[in-house]
């Protein structure tokens, strides 16, 4: 059985048709929950992220060009989506600072038990700023080239890399501090 | 010293891009430099981590509401304004990069300029048109021209095909009295010519007359001095000589 591309999928979505719409969803709903999850370090944040993402990507499908892939238009919405939840959940706070409430909602950790790199990496990410965790997440997850990830997030590449470089050292320690606690 | 600073270098060791020369100056600054081979180290692990991470299945979660929250918005929008405290939510939705609302506050700028757009095409296509003359504005539609602008249309063309006229002719003119002194010339050339060919003629036609003349009359004096000759010697003998004696 041949699978459908996403450009396929998309024109019969905007025909209306549920079932083509849910076959992208069901495609791509694994990594943006999993990106959720590793940027909010929450299960249910992880969830309503994913859900504003699909709506926002629904509601725009007709502007989607068929320039670059859909999979990069798609996490650009996701990190746009991801900044205005930082925004509503902590307005005061800047895409370059560090969080300066420790999440207690229920933590992804719990969630994630297959292993304990998994909940020790996303235990660590949390405390890099947005900004860093970013690109963290769409270089190591997302698997982005620089030119991507600059083109998603609106820095520039110089900049994605220096943040990068700031973002290893900083998760280097956190993750050594991890690894001595636990 | 190289130029290549270390976040640069380290992307590209990511990215699997370094040509073999960077790759040298990477392999030093890991040698020489431990912040860097640190950073290098902890690039590794995460990346490591990263290939790891074992991601399961989404949780069960309301797939039907990404597709019918278009029409819910639509008729939400439609209703009498009783969610306005979930307007801020609506509009962040709609909008895929969040921008919100700074942005949002220029929201209504594509629908006035495709308004003024329409308007202006309407205009063009009646053919509207707006003057002002000593304090009196005047809205015209249709194509008709008014008599005054038809008469200075009238008289601007025809002082345009005048002035070609005019221009038309003088070229003329002066194109012919160009010919016409081209041709004098011609003439002039030709009669000097054919004079002097002529002349030519005549007075080689005289000098040979002339010479003929002369030739004629010496013949003439010859035989009259031939004449007086025997005349003379009759009269000194006094004979009559025979054949020569008349």
């Amino acid at each position: 059985m041949f699978e459908k591309s996403d450009e396929q999928l998309i024109e019969k979505a905007l025909k209306g048709q549920k079932k083509a719409w849910f076959s992208l969803l069901k495609r791509y709903e694994k990594p943006v929950y999993h990106y959720g999850l590793r940027m909010t370090g929450n299960n249910a944040d992880a969830l309503d992220l994913m859900q504003d993402v699909f709506i926002s990507v629904f509601r725009n499908l007709s502007s989607y060009r068929n320039e670059g892939s859909f999979k990069g238009w798609l996490f650009r919405i996701a990190h746009y989506r991801c900044i205005e939840f930082y925004r509503r959940k902590r307005p005061m706070q800047g895409l370059d600072d560090a969080p300066e409430i420790p999440c207690t909602a229920q933590p992804a950790e719990q969630l994630i038990e297959n292993t304990q790199r998994n909940a020790q990496l996303v235990s660590a990410m949390q405390q890099l700023p947005l900004a860093q965790k970013s690109v963290v997440e769409l270089k190591f997850f997302g698997h982005f080239t620089f030119e991507e990830i600059a083109q998603q997030t609106g820095m520039s590449v110089n900049t994605a890399k220096s943040r990068l470089y700031g973002a290893l050292a900083k998760l280097k320690t956190l993750m050594e501090v991890d690894y001595v606690e636990l | 010293m190289s130029s290549y600073d270390n976040a640069e270098l380290l992307a590209l060791w990511l990215e699997d891009n370094l040509t073999p020369e960077q790759r040298n100056i990477f392999e030093q600054r890991c040698v020489q430099d431990d912040d860097f081979a640190q950073q290098v180290e902890a690039a590794s692990t995460i990346k490591l981590h990263a290939d790891g991470y074992q991601d399961f299945d989404v949780p069960q979660w309301d797939r039907d509401k990404t597709f019918d929250c278009q029409e819910r918005a639509n008729s939400q929008e439609r209703g009498s304004g009783q969610e306005r405290a979930n307007s801020q939510e609506r509009v962040d939705s709609r909008n895929p990069f969040g921008y919100s609302a700074r942005r949002q506050r220029w929201a209504w700028l594509p629908s006035v300029s495709f308004t003024m757009s329409a308007l202006a095409i309407v205009l063009v296509l009646t053919g509207t048109q707006v003057s002002l003359t000593s304090g009196e504005l005047r809205i015209r539609f249709g194509h008709e021209q008014s008599q005054l602008a038809m008469s200075k249309l009238i008289d601007s063309k025809l002082d345009t095909f005048k002035q070609n006229q005019q221009e038309a002719f003088s070229l003329y003119a002066q194109t012919l009295q160009q010919q016409q002194l081209e041709s004098a010339s011609q003439l002039t050339n030709y009669l000097l010519t054919s004079s002097r060919k002529e002349r030519r003629e005549d007075f080689a036609e005289l000098i040979k007359f002339v010479n003929q003349q002369r030739s004629d009359d010496q013949l003439f004096y010859a035989r009259q001095l031939n004449q007086l000759q025997q005349d003379v010697y009759l009269d000194a003998n006094g004979i009559k000589v025979d054949g020569t004696q008349q």
